[in-house]
């Protein structure tokens, strides 16, 4: 009951005209960068993020939030319509969405992806309702050794499990961390690696790391190797399903959902591991030997249905561990971690009890922008589709000026804007090279947390190891990070040898 | 050039292009290996007070250092035997058009030397006119006219001035400008 009557409250907070404005803006701006290329909700927070020296810390986090959901809903257009999907999360919905969209099913195609998120974030909203509460007093019994050790957990998945080479992950995580080391120490209040640069002792502007390695790398990564690609647009249908469409996509959406939330709770990010999986799932539980005839070929309804559910769910049941714990799971989440921070809050078990308000009307916002981005999805697809046909060189540079005003406005320094060119020759490197950009954001803005609670579990055990291994729920952490950097590798080696055998 | 292409590739062809990628390969080790290097050197000067069991304010710096020479000598080690491993042909063309990188990067570098003196709309404009520049001869769009350059400055304005006024208007964020009336 104290639930529902703090969702109220939440509610009666999240409908105020403003907020409302915020969220319909949020929810608008997120499809808009989901559905254009080169620009993905990391990004569009990180270059908003100076509103935070202004806008109410409740306003500005129902806009913020509004983007990151959003862009998940605006993704899957341009990767049913353009086969280029936007981020990994939309990587499957364009495999079977684009097969659709080529038959002539693109409107089909569309409404799945749209209800289906909508379903998947409404019953993964109601999961944040219930569960986030528990894991918040839950976590309040954690000491610096367990976050430390969560926080090694979403290290070693973001950048040894997740990407394809554990080198380069491992490298692109010291990267970040090396970042998030620039400036005053905060225990000792020392300074490193400042260089005798005044801009340097406050550190490295998450903004600038997230516009540079995204915005303008993309920028440059485009005019450097992409000019003359050329991309097909599908035609767009109706968007409309049929009684048989319904039939296959409501499983589907419920088995995506069921498989994305529990991804989403677990501080070890990424939307792959779940999309693909609801796509196995679904290839495989296909019976019908017509519907299974159409996966890969036709595009078979529950290929889009099934990993759109999954994506939407990981996404918003990853606000449990970023609001309860303080520890985000992916790009989005880390940048929105640095929102919360530029307002002096920490997310984590307290804030239930001390930003009660705040919580509770972000998660009233997400039931209410759930249904506005069903509404700008589906009739209004139309208008989204027109974005499309932006030139790419015109988009590309109007970027930058964007990108100008997150760089500049944080700190009004031109030093930043020499930075930010900087960090976005190294992001095309990166690219080029094949090194994943998550583990930068996340080891920098988590980097400095970690640091803090490595040392005070440090002190707790008067500057031994073992304090780690001592506490019932620290040696179960310990157990999970070994398990999660060694069961993969056996996986692939037993694999391997049963094929050599 | 599309996956297509380079599945369509003579093994003979394959190895050519691996032994072209040993030598960008190796210099992206050697930049990650200097990187840990010079760590390793910043980290000389940060003293270890305040810490229990070694881990003070100095611990981070040195494993960063440490973990960032091991991977970058792993690199090149890995660049040198065969390439990296598990890698993901980059999208996009396999010889880099420079031209259009240096229209961009005219843009953004000129825009941070100029944005407190001329302006955020101007500078902005100029950043826009640049990099639009360079994206047009790179996507081999029309690009020298005088009509262009107009309708490119033209375009440049309309994005920036609204963007400026939205920025410092409505939500109070200080952008320069090149009066003080908030307005250019």
């Amino acid at each position: 009951m104290d639930i529902f009557n703090a969702l109220m409250h939440g509610f009666a907070l999240a409908i105020t005209p403003a907020n409302l404005l915020w969220c319909l803006v949020g929810c608008a701006l997120g499809t808009a960068v989901g559905v254009l290329p080169g620009i993905g909700p990391a990004v569009a927070v990180a270059m908003l993020l100076p509103i935070t020296a202004k806008v109410d810390v409740t306003a500005s986090m129902i806009f913020f939030s509004g983007i990151y959901y959003g862009a998940m809903y605006g993704g899957s257009t341009t990767s049913i319509l353009l086969n280029t999907p936007g981020e990994t999360a939309s990587m499957v919905t364009a495999m079977e969405g684009n097969k659709m969209a080529k038959s002539g099913r693109a409107g089909a195609a569309l409404a799945t992806a749209a209800i289906g998120s909508f379903v998947a974030g409404t019953i993964a909203t109601v999961i944040v309702t219930l569960f986030a509460p528990f894991v918040a007093e839950f976590a309040v019994k954690l000491g610096p050794p367990e976050y430390f050790l969560l926080m090694l957990l979403a290290f070693t998945t973001v950048s040894a499990v997740l990407g394809k080479s554990t080198l380069r992950g491992m490298t692109a995580l010291f990267v970040g961390l090396a970042a998030g080391c620039v400036g005053l120490d905060q225990i000792s209040g020392q300074s490193r690696y400042t260089g005798g640069i005044p801009e340097l002792l406050d550190g490295i502007e998450i903004v600038l790391v997230a516009v540079g390695l995204f915005a303008v790398a993309e920028v440059l990564y485009a005019v450097l190797y992409e000019g003359r690609v050329v991309e097909e647009q599908n035609k767009l249908s109706r968007v409309h399903m049929t009684a048989r469409d319904w039939k296959r996509s409501i499983p589907a959406w419920l088995r995506g959902t069921a498989i994305g939330t529990p991804f989403g709770c677990i501080p070890a990010g990424g939307t792959e591991i779940p999309t693909f999986l609801s796509y196995a799932m679904e290839k495989k539980l296909a019976k019908n030997p017509e519907d299974k005839a159409e996966f890969g070929t036709r595009g078979a309804i529950e290929g889009v249905a099934g990993p759109e559910a999954a994506n939407n769910a990981t996404v918003t049941a990853a606000l449990i561990p970023l609001l309860t714990l303080g520890i985000p799971t992916s790009n989005t989440t880390a940048i929105l971690l640095g929102a919360f921070q530029n307002y002096g809050i920490q997310p984590g078990p307290q804030l239930f009890t001390t930003s009660a308000a705040l919580v509770w009307a972000l998660i009233a916002s997400l039931y209410i922008g759930n249904v506005m981005l069903l509404v700008l999805n589906l009739p209004m697809v139309g208008f989204w589709v027109k974005l499309l046909k932006i030139p790419k060189p015109q988009l590309y540079a109007g970027i930058l000026i964007f990108a100008t005003v997150g760089a500049y406005g944080m700190r009004q320094s031109a030093f930043d804007l020499f930075l930010l060119y900087a960090i976005g020759l190294l992001g095309v490197l990166m690219r080029r090279f094949d090194f994943p950009t998550a583990p930068v954001v996340v080891g920098m803005i988590l980097g400095p947390l970690a640091e803090a609670q490595l040392r005070n579990a440090m002190s707790i055990g008067e500057g031994s190891p073992m304090v780690f291994f001592q506490r019932p729920m620290s040696i179960t952490l310990v157990v999970i990070v070994v398990a999660v950097l060694v069961l993969p590798r056996l996986a692939r080696y037993w694999s391997g040898r049963k094929a050599a055998g | 050039m599309t996956t297509s292409h380079s599945l369509a590739h003579e093994p003979s062809d394959l190895a050519a292009q691996d032994t072209a990628a040993v030598w960008p390969q190796t210099l992206v080790g050697a930049g990650v290996l200097l990187t840990g290097l010079a760590l390793a050197f910043g980290a000389i000067s940060i003293s270890s007070e305040a810490g229990y069991g070694g881990v003070g304010p100095n611990f981070l710096p040195w494993l960063i250092s440490i973990v960032l020479t091991v991977c970058g000598g792993w690199i090149i080690w890995e660049a040198r035997s065969g390439g990296f491993r598990e890698l993901d042909t980059p999208s996009g063309a396999t010889r880099a058009y420079w031209p259009g990188f240096v229209w961009v990067s005219a843009g953004l570098l000129l825009n941070a030397a100029l944005i407190t003196t001329i302006g955020f709309i101007f500078s902005c404009t100029l950043c826009y006119l640049l990099a639009v520049q360079g994206l047009r001869r790179a996507s081999g769009q029309p690009s020298g006219a005088v009509r262009t350059w107009g309708l490119d400055i033209v375009t440049g304005l309309l994005i920036s001035a609204p963007v400026f006024w939205m920025f410092t208007q409505f939500l109070a964020i200080n952008l320069p400008g090149l009066t003080a009336t908030g307005w250019l």
